[in-house]
């Protein structure tokens, strides 16, 4: 994948600063030296997260193992004043763990367990390195689940979900992470331990804990994460429909949305997504020829729920389905699931290189804006495969190409540009659930006044006001007030 | 009036130091602390639905737009906003977000801070900030959003709002059962209507004195609410029944329940983890007992209790202060908010915050018991 | 994938250029990293296929030197168990890669002594078939089980070969169907052969009472895996050469393979040998009629047995479930046994840490990635855990002995043959 196109600035050993190597000695003390990484060879794993496009390798990688471990770092950290970057499983599509050679990664994996489940309330207290679809298992026990399920399910990691406020196929129904975080243990930055939210009613005050998800690791480390388990639906039912025209799926999606049923999840692939997926050892089943699939999750009180499958199946056809499938059994829906799950990796298939977008537009939106996809796609000649949540109108237009063919690449990025433009002016935004990272930092001031983007640098402020956490990500350093007063600021410190 | 205008209002109030107390349509004021205030800053003006496409199921209003005035607009489309705060429908969307106000509904929807897609804020400072936007989905930067709803107007003034709606279910019932609220009685009754096969928009536990003021009898009630297609509700009334003895309600009775608070009353909110609801119950029925006209109306599933008192029983709101649960005043007479009802906003990053985005003071000061600079 | 990365490859003309196109499709989505035990165990990416297959690109780029430490040890402490193929979406081929990233190593670095001592004496059948009869000596003064409580390496070597003890009796029986299913040879294997001979006879006697014509075939030797995970790719193909030669001498529809990793090589010297001229269609051709021995059974039912009314686990092993992607058969194979109950096995997908000779040269991992195997088996109940490869027979059935968990291990095909020696013993 495009881990070639910003290669690793070379220097085969990197001198540490007086600060790093203060640190890295504090650090090992803490975790020990088997779980510090210092070494170039060792650190070029952590140079790439899910979106490889960009690789900067960290000063130093750590792994705490306990919570106490974990506090302890951060509190060195602060006295070192070296940023720190926190990392989960690495999934992340937006570049969002990748530190620069000043900083520091911890990673949060070997914090991964799940630390209580309570069924009669319905939560899970979790450490922020578990994996999303091991607590679910976990949970499954008692009949309930863990509700956003991003794609990455299987790997990613809770508190990477909640410093992302991920979303899933199923957010649809049940909501993004936000929705189901109940309580947070937070370190900052600083070093000071807080508790946001409450796990014993409800939290009067600013909604610090909604602040906090989706900060994407620049307000501080999640040490604890409480979140709200849901219970497993009774009956569920899942219909594949399939068109000859992208177009008219989209149709039935904004048809279905009108019709006031809530699907749990309502997804879209097209032509080449469902190619690339039926050459996989995920192959679901779809149609090859098909220009589009739309996947229809319905569930809840099984009393009633066929009525919605007929109403659901009606709409389908009358948009101009070729067909519509009922998956028969369990074993059919969860391989109709794992197709769509499946296809961001299945596109490695396509080409050696993938840029992924993430944009969201307003659902009445959807036919107009991929037409427009798709005459941009024609216009630069780029293969687009788009794989989406078409219920909540995020688009993920992804683009497959060979990253060694510079005019190729020029092309890609100027469709790109083009296609998030046309988001926008649909009245939509830049990212549903990636994150803003590194990858979508100059698409900010696209959607956002300087004065917004300069209000959310003081929120950063508030938990961060040395900028250690996660520095460069999320909102431009231009777009700071203090910056814009005084351009010679360098990132990370402080006018004086 | 424009959002330029509450700009404008904002500096002029700085400027001239003389803090504002901010106000919709003015119709909840009694509620929160007293403001420290020399002006106020009305927003009646600032009314009327910007933006509205019911296919994608969002609209955009500005602030001082009546909720009744939303269900006005939706209602067409058989679409509604799914936020039903108490108090009666003249009060403002602004509002409903800045106090974070829920009501029944939010045991299925959630509340403000999950019906919220995207606001413009006038902050202390005089900026104009507009975050989220208008869509169901969106992760672009800090979340703003959060952060100014539930913030009682102390951080920035709310101008416009963008909300998800909901469809109208086609069909929608209440139906009502009396209930033994013995704690042992109470607790089994709730641990098994959590795992039935239901899946209410509501559900509501009344006092005695609130269930006769909706028409339901004079003992404690459960009031359900479902709703789907008929087959649904069929099964779920079906389910229902195996409680007790389950008898219809009109619709309206939730209209009663969120208006039957008289204007001055004390009011408090006592929650703790859903699985303690019934000693929340116990606890609270204990404190006011004896006192007339107490009413008390929880939502079961939440494990939130909200208990209203003549405001001329100071004793009763002391003793609820001290029940095992977390206490939240909405409504006090002034002079008990400093003795029992501690600022939510004392800690570092809550004085930090409001430092950075209201830097004079000028916005609703003392509303969150913050200390107020002289 | 279009062409290599040519003029840019920093190792021209190495196994690991060849790769490339493999190391290319990875589109580093991480949805391997919960299916990789060394991963589980050590907490670090770089012990990920993730984080190999970007050493592997490092390698390739010239940014990491081929003598790097630091890359020999995250390439070493791969099992080879493939569990991230079964994960991936974009079908990296991640068994390749490493065989080529060893073979390309091998070239700067010599294999550990050890490595080198082990591998050799598989080459040599004279010597192993000694070394096995001693072995089998040694198991015979029942002095295994004793040492194999001690710690360290030594320990746990002695406790694997207690673990090879037979835990089924094998009493041969005459049962036998038509031979119709076509002439079949058993692989004979090594450690099979050595250790496991039982096993073996099971293997030939359940084949042939599920109408396969069972034949010797002669000259066999060593199949080759343990030099190809180790990235001796010439020692593979020299003996793979041996066998080919030596099964195209008898007229054979099959070839079945009790040992999963045997079976997984043989199935590869299509791809082994791709680049011989000479060899590479006869490689091809053999490779086709390899079959694991429980994928002949359950295509003829398998034939039902006897009751045995025990309650055990299976585990499946990584070369026959992730590498020969076979789920079914094994348990087909146990299903046709009345009134055995199979408790799942959690976690069924992970590798135990045998992987060949991974757990003589890795112990410390190999005991991080069979403590959690260990454990799952132990919440099953279960005093038997069935397995079809010697490998996994013998570090499970080490751990089990070691840290007292149940009887031990058999293959599938041993419950299956006294299920059939049953059946003719006490007639239904």
């Amino acid at each position: 994948m495009a881990m070639a196109a910003l290669p690793i600035s070379e220097a085969a050993s990197v001198a540490l600063s007086p600060a790093l190597e203060r640190a890295a000695s504090r650090l090992a003390s803490i975790v020990g030296p088997r779980a510090i990484l210092s070494r170039p060879s060792e650190l070029v794993t952590y140079s790439a997260d899910g979106l490889p496009f960009y690789r900067k390798r960290p000063a130093l990688a750590v792994f705490p193992e306990t919570r106490e471990q974990l506090i302890a770092v951060v509190r060195a950290l602060a006295e070192e004043r070296v940023p720190f970057v926190p990392r989960g499983a690495g999934t992340g599509l937006s570049g969002g763990a990748l530190a620069e050679n000043d900083a520091v990664v911890i990673g949060l994996n070997r914090l991964r367990r799940i630390i209580s489940i309570d069924p009669e309330n319905r939560r899970a207290v979790v450490e922020p390195g578990a994996v999303n679809a091991g607590l679910t298992r976990a949970a499954s026990e008692y009949g309930l689940h863990y509700a956003p399920d991003p794609s990455s399910q299987t790997a990613c990691t809770i508190g990477g979900n909640v410093a992302e406020n991920a979303g899933g196929p199923h957010c649809l129904k049940y909501g993004v992470t936000l929705n189901h975080v109940i309580a947070l243990t937070v370190i900052l930055p600083d070093g000071e331990l807080v508790s946001l939210g409450s796990t014993e009613g409800e939290r009067d005050g600013y909604d610090l804990l909604g602040a906090f998800v989706g900060s994407e690791g620049c307000f501080g480390v999640a040490v604890d994460v409480t979140v709200r388990l849901v219970k497993n639906p009774e009956s569920v039912r899942t219909l594949l429909a399939d068109y000859t025209a992208i177009v008219d799926a989209a149709r039935a999606v904004s048809a279905i949305i009108a019709s006031g049923v809530v699907p749990a999840a309502m997804e879209m692939m097209d032509g080449p997504t469902i190619r690339a997926v039926e050459a996989s050892i995920y192959a679901a089943g779809y149609p090859v020829d098909a220009d589009a699939v739309l996947l229809v999750e319905l569930d809840g009180l099984a009393a009633g729920l066929e009525e919605d499958v007929a109403l659901v199946e009606r709409l389908c056809r009358e948009a101009g389905a070729r067909s519509v499938r009922v998956a028969r059994d369990e074993a059919e829906r969860a391989r109709l699931w794992q197709g769509r799950k499946k296809a961001f990796g299945a596109m490695g298939r396509i080409s050696p290189d993938l840029v992924v977008q993430d944009a969201v537009v307003p659902r009445t939106r959807l036919p107009d804006v991929l037409a427009e996809i798709h005459r941009i796609a024609q216009e630069t000649g780029v293969l687009v495969c788009n794989v989406f949540h078409a219920g909540d109108g995020n688009l993920h237009p992804n683009i497959a190409y060979d990253a060694r063919n510079p005019e190729a690449t020029a092309r890609v990025h100027h469709a790109m540009r083009a296609i998030m433009n046309a988001c926008i002016a649909a009245g939509g935004t830049i990212t549903g659930e990636h994150g803003v990272g590194l990858d979508k930092l100059d698409y900010m001031p696209l959607v956002f006044t300087d004065d917004t983007l300069d209000a959310m640098c003081r929120l950063r402020d508030v938990f961060d006001p040395e900028r250690r956490a996660n520095p460069g990500k999320v909102v431009p350093v231009r777009s700071c007030r203090e910056w814009r007063m005084a351009p010679n600021t360098r990132r990370g410190e402080l006018p004086a | 009036m424009t959002s330029s205008d509450v700009r404008d209002a904002v500096r002029d109030a700085t400027a001239a130091r003389a803090p504002l107390r901010i106000a919709g349509r003015g119709t909840w004021l009694h509620a929160g602390r007293p403001v420290n205030a020399t002006r106020t800053l009305s927003l009646s003006d600032l009314g009327g639905v910007v933006h509205y496409e019911p296919g994608d199921f969002t609209l955009t209003a500005r602030a001082g737009t009546t909720l009744g005035e939303l269900t006005s607009a939706t209602l067409p489309h058989r679409q509604f906003l799914a936020l039903d705060p108490f108090g009666d429908p003249s009060g403002t969307l602004g509002a409903t977000v800045a106090t974070a106000a829920s009501g029944p509904l939010a045991y299925a929807f959630g509340g403000p801070r999950d019906n919220v897609i995207g606001l413009e804020v006038v902050t202390g400072d005089g900026a104009i900030v507009r975050c989220g936007g208008r869509v169901v989905k969106n992760v672009a930067g800090f979340d703003l959003t959060r952060l100014f709803t539930g913030a009682w107007g102390t951080l920035g003034v709310i101008t416009e709002v963008s909300v998800r709606l909901r469809a109208l279910p086609a069909v929608d019932e209440t139906y009502a059962m009396a209930v033994d609220d013995r704690p042992d009685q109470l607790s089994a009754l709730i641990a098994a209507l959590r795992v039935a096969s239901i899946a209410p928009l509501a559900m509501d536990l009344a006092s005695p004195l609130l269930a006769s003021r909706v028409g339901a009898g004079s003992t404690t009630t459960l009031l359900v609410r479902l709703a789907g297609n008929a087959a649904s509700v069929r099964a779920q009334r079906r389910v229902l029944d195996t409680f007790g003895d389950v008898h219809d309600m009109p619709v309206d009775v939730w209209n009663i329940v969120r208006t039957a608070e008289p204007a001055s009353a004390i009011v408090a909110r006592l929650s703790a983890r859903p699985s303690r609801m019934a000693s929340v119950w116990t606890d609270a029925r204990e404190a006011m007992a004896g006192v007339p006209g107490a009413m008390m109306i929880a939502s079961v599933g939440r494990g939130i209790a909200r208990c209203v008192l003549p405001e001329t029983t100071p004793d009763a709101a002391r003793r609820l202060a001290r029940c095992d649960a977390t206490v939240i005043f909405e409504q006090l007479p002034a002079a008990l908010w400093k003795e029992i009802a501690p600022s939510p906003v004392s800690d570092r990053l809550s004085r930090d915050i409001r430092e950075r985005f209201d830097p004079a003071h000028v916005l609703n000061p003392g509303v969150l018991g913050e200390a107020v600079a002289p | 994938m279009t062409a290599a990365v040519g003029p840019t490859c920093a190792l021209p003309d190495t196994p690991l250029a060849a790769a490339v196109p493999g190391i290319m499709t990875c589109v580093h989505c991480g949805f391997c990293l919960q299916a990789c035990p060394t991963y589980l165990a050590l907490g670090d990416e770089n012990d990920s296929p993730r984080g190999r297959i970007l050493l592997m690109r490092s390698l390739v780029e010239g940014t990491l030197g081929i003598d790097d430490p630091d890359v020999h040890t995250h390439i070493d402490q791969c099992l080879g168990c493939r569990g991230c193929e079964t994960a991936c979406p974009s079908g990296v081929p991640y068994g390749h890669l490493l065989e080529a990233t060893r073979a390309t190593i091998a070239l700067a670095r010599p294999l550990p002594l050890v490595a080198r001592l082990i591998l050799r004496t598989f080459e040599r059948p004279h010597l192993l078939a000694a070394m096995l009869a001693g072995a089998r000596l040694l198991r015979a003064t029942r002095l295994p089980r004793l040492l194999g409580r001690l710690p360290g390496r030594l320990g746990f070597a002695m406790a694997m070969l207690a673990a090879t003890e037979g835990r089924v009796p094998h009493r041969p029986y005459t049962r036998r169907g038509t031979g119709a299913r076509g002439a079949t040879a058993v692989l004979r294997g090594c450690v099979m052969r050595g250790l496991y001979a039982e096993t073996n006879r099971a293997t030939e006697r359940t084949l042939r009472a599920n109408d396969y014509e069972v034949v010797d075939v002669a000259g066999q030797q060593c199949c080759g895996a343990l030099h190809a995970h180790a990235g001796d790719l010439e020692g593979a193909r020299r003996l793979a050469r041996v066998n080919i030669a030596a099964f195209e001498r008898s007229a054979l529809s099959f070839i079945a393979v009790n040992a999963a990793g045997c079976g997984a090589m043989m199935k590869e010297y299509g791809h082994l040998l791709a680049s011989d001229p000479l060899w590479a269609e006869r490689a091809a051709a053999v490779s086709a009629k390899v079959r694991d021995a429980t994928e002949l059974l359950a295509d003829a039912g398998p034939a039902r047995g006897a009751s045995l009314p025990l309650a055990i686990t299976y585990d499946a092993p990584c070369h026959l479930l992730h590498a020969q992607r076979l789920v079914r058969p094994p348990l087909a194979v146990l299903g046709a046994i009345p009134d055995l109950e199979i408790v799942p096995l959690t976690d069924t997908d992970q590798c135990c840490g045998a992987a060949g000779i991974y757990n003589l040269l890795e112990p410390e991992v190999s005991g991080l990635v069979l403590t959690p195997k260990l454990a799952n088996i132990s919440a099953t109940g279960a005093e038997l855990v069935a397995t079809g490869n010697p490998g996994c027979q013998m570090q499970i059935g080490a751990g089990m002995l070691r840290t007292r968990t149940g009887r031990g291990t058999v293959h599938p095909i041993d419950l299956l043959d006294a299920s059939y020696s049953r059946a003719e013993r006490s007639p239904t």
